[in-house]
């Protein structure tokens, strides 16, 4: 058995209206070079403009992370030549990253995991190339977008460990609403480092490399490949080549190329940026903005809230449903309601009509009045389930349809009484047949007959209980 | 009579409705093509008047521009031949501020290549020839913009400074030459030599027209982060001041009386007598001037300090000249190839040779000694400047060892006795210090200049100083008459 | 001296060559810049002070606000290029 030693960097492109050193537009196309400007194709004479939203959803994450923030914007220049950078160099953080040091815990098999960070910078992505048997294209939409850097330490001990890190981290991303960190859209990449050592070993084993890899089962799968194909090498006495490697489609990795000396990139101090100070008044900003994050949400609905583990991950998983779901506890509604309604109605509703929480008809203000009937009694779970879905349908206010339409449930034992005896009494033979015949049918059917008459605004367990009394007291009257 | 005409004449003549834009411009255009096969000006000549219209100082005046500045549909070489077909599709906010002035762009000036050099030889066109003496050099790298100044073609040209280049060619044309504080006009459309140190900056015949024209180009752009906010003065308005009491120092080191006194250079010791003759002229004026001393390791330090801090810039500025999205394409089979070959290609010599210092200096192994120590002596230097500054208005120096050199004379530039002398001028960089050029005396009928370097942000202050010595001078609106044409 | 095979390796790094005649050159370059930047080792209490990258400080300065600008269109991208394809621009095929 070996130990395993994986680092993994994470690149995650944010969500702006810009690229971060041009004017051009940030945005996903299917169209090739329209989104590029001067600055983006670097051509002859032009200078970087630093995009004060990247840095604000930069910082955001830092602090969300828990990492160092620095004094002052600077940036870098990272020198090399290569066929999808244009300008010969990237611009980057070296000198001082957006967030030093910081962690993230990660929830793995039960138990919590704390994934260290060596730090966070913000850089920009590089053009797109596009490869054919003959030929490659370059695409420069891409070259200049804003793109986080998250790089951990070598900490991560699991194929296990490292998705839920990288779960976790994409809701980061998606809570801080920094990034919408589609892997698909190769928003959302990661390079993964990986060695293998002995439990007695102090010092790492020799490291492979796995660059740009989308989806989160890929991570899986180069890991468990690379744990797989490793330990064999180990096995059998020989070492581990230093390389970088490639993960193909059928889960297995391939030399890509063996590391020659690591590359000098030159760095040094980007000098078209003057440095902007990190005031603390604009950090005092940000952390206003920070929202309680997924796993400190997970934890207070377990313990709190004695949420069962299921519900506080389906809840926590989503800011959305999640601030839903703390406004309706805000406004005073019973946890244990709410979270039903939130897991049955409110869900399935917008997996339904495939909407948005925010496109939903039905405010927390909305749901908490119908909560509150239920929790009063005065609606069955079932029935306020039933005026959710009309209210949706209708687009009018529950509450407003409880008003308007009466369908408040008759709880009142005295005036279901008087309701069940008046029908029983113009339904003589049926109250006969149980009398003498004992049909038990009898009391469906008076059941039935209740919630017709009362316009289903009986409560059907108060119902059937004050009909059952009255039919026994009018068999023991009987005899 | 056209020729040699500064803005301040044109204008009164173009107001007068004497001439119209269209004359001047054909009268510049005329010129231009007469001296292109003795000086080499140009890489390219512009045949077609285009004006805007508009009620600015300069509507009407034809310029040259330095080919290292992006202009829309025009070829911009650089001078280099990686650039040799390159015609950019924007406009350098400089160039476009022209346009909305309505000055008329005759043409585009040769370079040293890539605006690395002080020479004016190294352009893929050819040598820059001196309007004063053929023989001589004018130096760089805005070679063509002083010399199409210096030989009346245009009143007035924009150039590029990063440790000298327009200041000390504007010495060596009789020139004034005038980089305004870091930031004061905006760099976006100027091909990056040394970011930290780039300078737009520009040639004319009178300390009035460089204001005239700073006043045009100042300004905050969205386009360049280091610019300035807009002072809100009218510099041209504020030349006339009084400048009784104002104060400046000269470096004992580098300009004293005695500084030299054991070489026998002829040159040498004529630009430091009349330096002197001028500041006792000066003196009389008003000005107090006072010698002051500073560690000559220091200004010994200046030229080793600018090479690495510029060479290493300039290796990364340079690495977008691939040959694959604009510029002649190289030949190969793979993209590492294709770049190779364009670069071999298109880079001379002596580029290539910089680029390798540059790279060197950056390498992990050296960035500490030569990269970041080159930072900290910018440092030393610049915080002196400004401890001298807070006593004194201005520093006052001749802004070489002697006029231009000969071309077959080799540089000296690195021998000890020029070393301080003709390397000082890129303090003015350093610290993005406002510095200008004046013609002060004729050493053997060749000018040579002054200069005056101030406080950070106070352009209006040097502008005024300069002003106020050009009152002294008598070279006022100098240019060399060579050629026999009357436009 | 640096060996000529060290100046080749810098400049190949830097993607181009020179002749044999032109780093013959170099080397000798090389000899004469070095020892002038041992002029900046001259300097004394160099290390009281931090390397200097912008020339003063700027409080001019601001970011810039996330609003889309002026860019180029597809022909002003590939205007400068013969070798395009389907709006994009054609090199050899890079090997990954």
């Amino acid at each position: 058995m070996y130990k395993v030693v994986i680092g993994l960097e994470v690149h995650v492109e944010l969500e702006t209206n810009t690229k971060n050193f041009s004017s051009a537009p940030n945005k996903f196309t299917e169209a090739h070079n329209i989104n590029v400007s001067t600055v983006d194709l670097g051509l002859p004479g032009i200078l970087p403009i630093a995009n004060k939203e990247a840095v604000r959803k930069a910082l955001l994450t830092s602090m969300a992370l828990h990492c160092k923030t620095p004094d002052e914007i600077i940036f870098d220049r990272k020198n090399y030549y290569y066929a999808d950078l244009p300008k010969g160099y990237q611009i980057t953080q070296n000198t001082k990253p957006v967030g030093i040091g910081g962690y993230l815990d990660v929830i793995v098999n039960k138990k919590i995991k704390r994934v260290t960070l060596h730090d966070i910078h913000l850089e920009e992505d590089t053009a797109s190339l596009e490869h054919y048997p003959k030929y490659s294209l370059i695409d420069y939409n891409r070259s200049g977008v804003p793109l986080l850097e998250i790089v951990t330490d070598p900490c991560i001990e699991s194929a296990d460990e490292a998705v839920a890190y990288l779960e976790d981290l994409r809701d980061v991303f998606l809570y801080l609403g920094v990034s919408e960190a589609r892997s698909n859209y190769g928003q959302m990449r990661c390079d993964v480092n990986i060695s293998l050592m002995k439990e007695t070993d102090t010092q790492l084993g020799t490291k492979v490399e796995m660059k740009n890899i989308n989806a989160f089962n890929s991570v899986r799968q180069a890991i468990e490949y690379e744990i797989k194909r490793q330990s064999e090498i180990l096995n059998r006495g020989e070492k581990v080549v230093q390389e970088t490697r490639r993960i193909a489609e059928d889960g297995r990795t391939y030399s890509m190329r063996e590391k020659v000396d690591a590359i000098d990139y030159k760095y040094f101090v980007e000098p078209n940026i003057p440095s902007t100070p990190v005031t603390d008044d604009f950090l005092y900003e940000l952390k206003k903005e920070l929202p309680e994050l997924k796993g400190d949400r997970y934890l207070k609905y377990i313990e709190k809230y004695k949420m069962s583990e299921y519900d506080a991950g389906v809840i926590a998983k989503n800011r959305k449903i999640s601030d839903y779901f703390e406004t309706l506890l805000d406004l005073g509604s019973d946890v244990e309601l709410s979270v039903n309604y939130v897991t049955t109605s409110i869900l399935s509703t917008l997996k339904k009509l495939e909407i948005e929480l925010e496109d939903l008809f039905i405010t927390p203000e909305m749901l908490s009045g119908v909560i509150k009937q239920v929790k009063d009694k005065k609606l069955s779970l079932d029935a306020g389930k039933k005026l959710l879905y009309e209210a949706i349908d209708k687009k009018i206010d529950p509450n407003e349809l409880i008003r308007k339409e009466g369908l408040s449930q008759i709880n009142d034992k005295d005036e279901l009484l008087k309701l069940i005896t008046s029908i029983m009494d113009e339904n003589k033979e049926v109250v006969r047949q149980y009398v003498e015949d004992g049909n038990m049918a009898a009391i469906n059917f008076f059941i039935g007959q209740t919630m017709k008459k009362s316009n289903r605004q009986a409560n059907p367990n108060m119902s059937k209980e004050i009909i059952s009394e009255e039919l026994e007291r009018r068999k023991n009257e009987s005899k | 009579m056209y020729r040699g005409k500064s803005i301040t004449q044109l204008r009164e003549e173009l107001d007068s409705e004497k001439v119209t834009p269209e004359d001047l411009f054909s009268k510049a255009n005329q010129l231009a093509h007469y001296f292109q096969d003795d000086y080499n000006s140009f890489v390219t000549i512009i045949d077609k008047c285009k004006y805007r219209k508009s009620d600015s100082k300069l509507n009407g005046i034809p310029y040259a521009l330095k080919d290292n500045f992006s202009t829309t549909g025009i070829l911009t070489t650089a001078s280099s031949n990686i650039l040799k077909d390159y015609v950019p599709v924007y406009d350098a906010t400089v160039y476009k501020k022209l346009k909305d002035a309505g000055a008329i762009l005759v043409g585009k000036t040769v370079l040293d290549e890539l605006a690395m050099g002080g020479t004016g030889t190294t352009g893929h066109t050819g040598v820059v020839k001196n309007p004063w003496d053929k023989e001589c050099m004018i130096g760089g790298s805005s070679a063509g913009s002083a010399a199409s100044v210096a030989l009346g073609i245009v009143p007035f040209s924009i150039g590029s400074d990063t440790g000298d280049s327009v200041r000390k060619p504007a010495s060596h044309g009789g020139l004034v030459g005038f980089k305004p504080t870091y930031g004061r006009i905006s760099r976006y459309g100027l091909f990056a030599f040394a970011s930290s140190l780039d300078h737009v900056a520009m040639f004319a015949r009178n300390v009035k027209d460089v204001a005239i024209v700073t006043d045009i180009l100042k300004g905050k752009d969205p386009n360049d982060m280091v610019t300035l906010n807009d002072d809100d003065k009218c510099y041209a308005d504020l030349l006339d001041k009084d400048i009784k009491g104002k104060k400046l120092f000269y470096i004992k080191e580098m300009c004293g009386k005695d500084a030299y006194k054991d070489i026998d250079d002829k040159d040498l010791s004529e630009v430091i007598s009349t330096f002197h003759e001028m500041l006792d002229k000066l003196r009389k004026k008003g000005f107090i001037i006072e010698e002051v001393s500073v560690d000559k390791t220091l200004l010994e330090a200046i030229y080793p300090t600018y090479m690495v801090i510029s060479c290493a810039e300039a290796t990364s500025n340079n690495s977008n000249l691939t040959g694959i999205q604009f510029g002649p394409r190289g030949e190969g089979n793979s993209i590492e190839e294709i770049m190779f070959d364009a670069r071999t290609k298109g880079f001379s010599e002596l580029i290539k040779r910089r680029f390798i210092l540059g790279s060197y200096i950056l390498q992990k192994e050296n960035q500490e000694k030569l990269f970041l120590n080159a930072g900290r002596i910018r440092h030393i230097i610049v915080d002196k400047m400004n401890e001298l500054f807070k006593e004194y208005d201005g520093m006052i120096a001749p802004c070489s060892g002697g006029p231009a050199q000969k071309f077959e004379s080799t540089s000296e530039k690195l021998s000890d006795r020029y070393l301080i002398l003709e390397n000082h001028l890129a303090i003015g960089n350093f610290g993005g210090f406002p510095s200008i050029t004046v013609p002060y005396a004729m050493i053997d009928d060749m000018p040579v200049g002054l200069n005056i370097t101030g406080r950070v942000r106070e352009d209006d202050l040097v502008l005024n100083i300069a002003y106020k010595i050009e009152e002294e001078t008598g070279l006022k609106d100098i240019y060399s008459k060579v050629g026999d044409i009357d436009v | 001296m640096i060996a000529k095979e060290k100046l080749k390796e810098y400049a190949n790094k830097l993607m181009f060559d020179m002749n044999e005649e032109e780093y013959k050159t170099l080397q000798e370059e090389f000899e004469i810049i070095l020892k002038h930047m041992d002029l900046i080792g001259n300097v004394p209490n160099i290390s009281d002070v931090s390397p200097m990258t912008f020339p003063f400080s700027n409080e001019d300065v601001s970011l810039r606000e996330d609003e889309v600008g002026d860019y180029l269109t597809v022909s002003e991208v590939l205007e400068n290029t013969k070798h395009q394809l389907n709006d994009q621009v054609k090199v050899p095929k890079v090997v990954e």
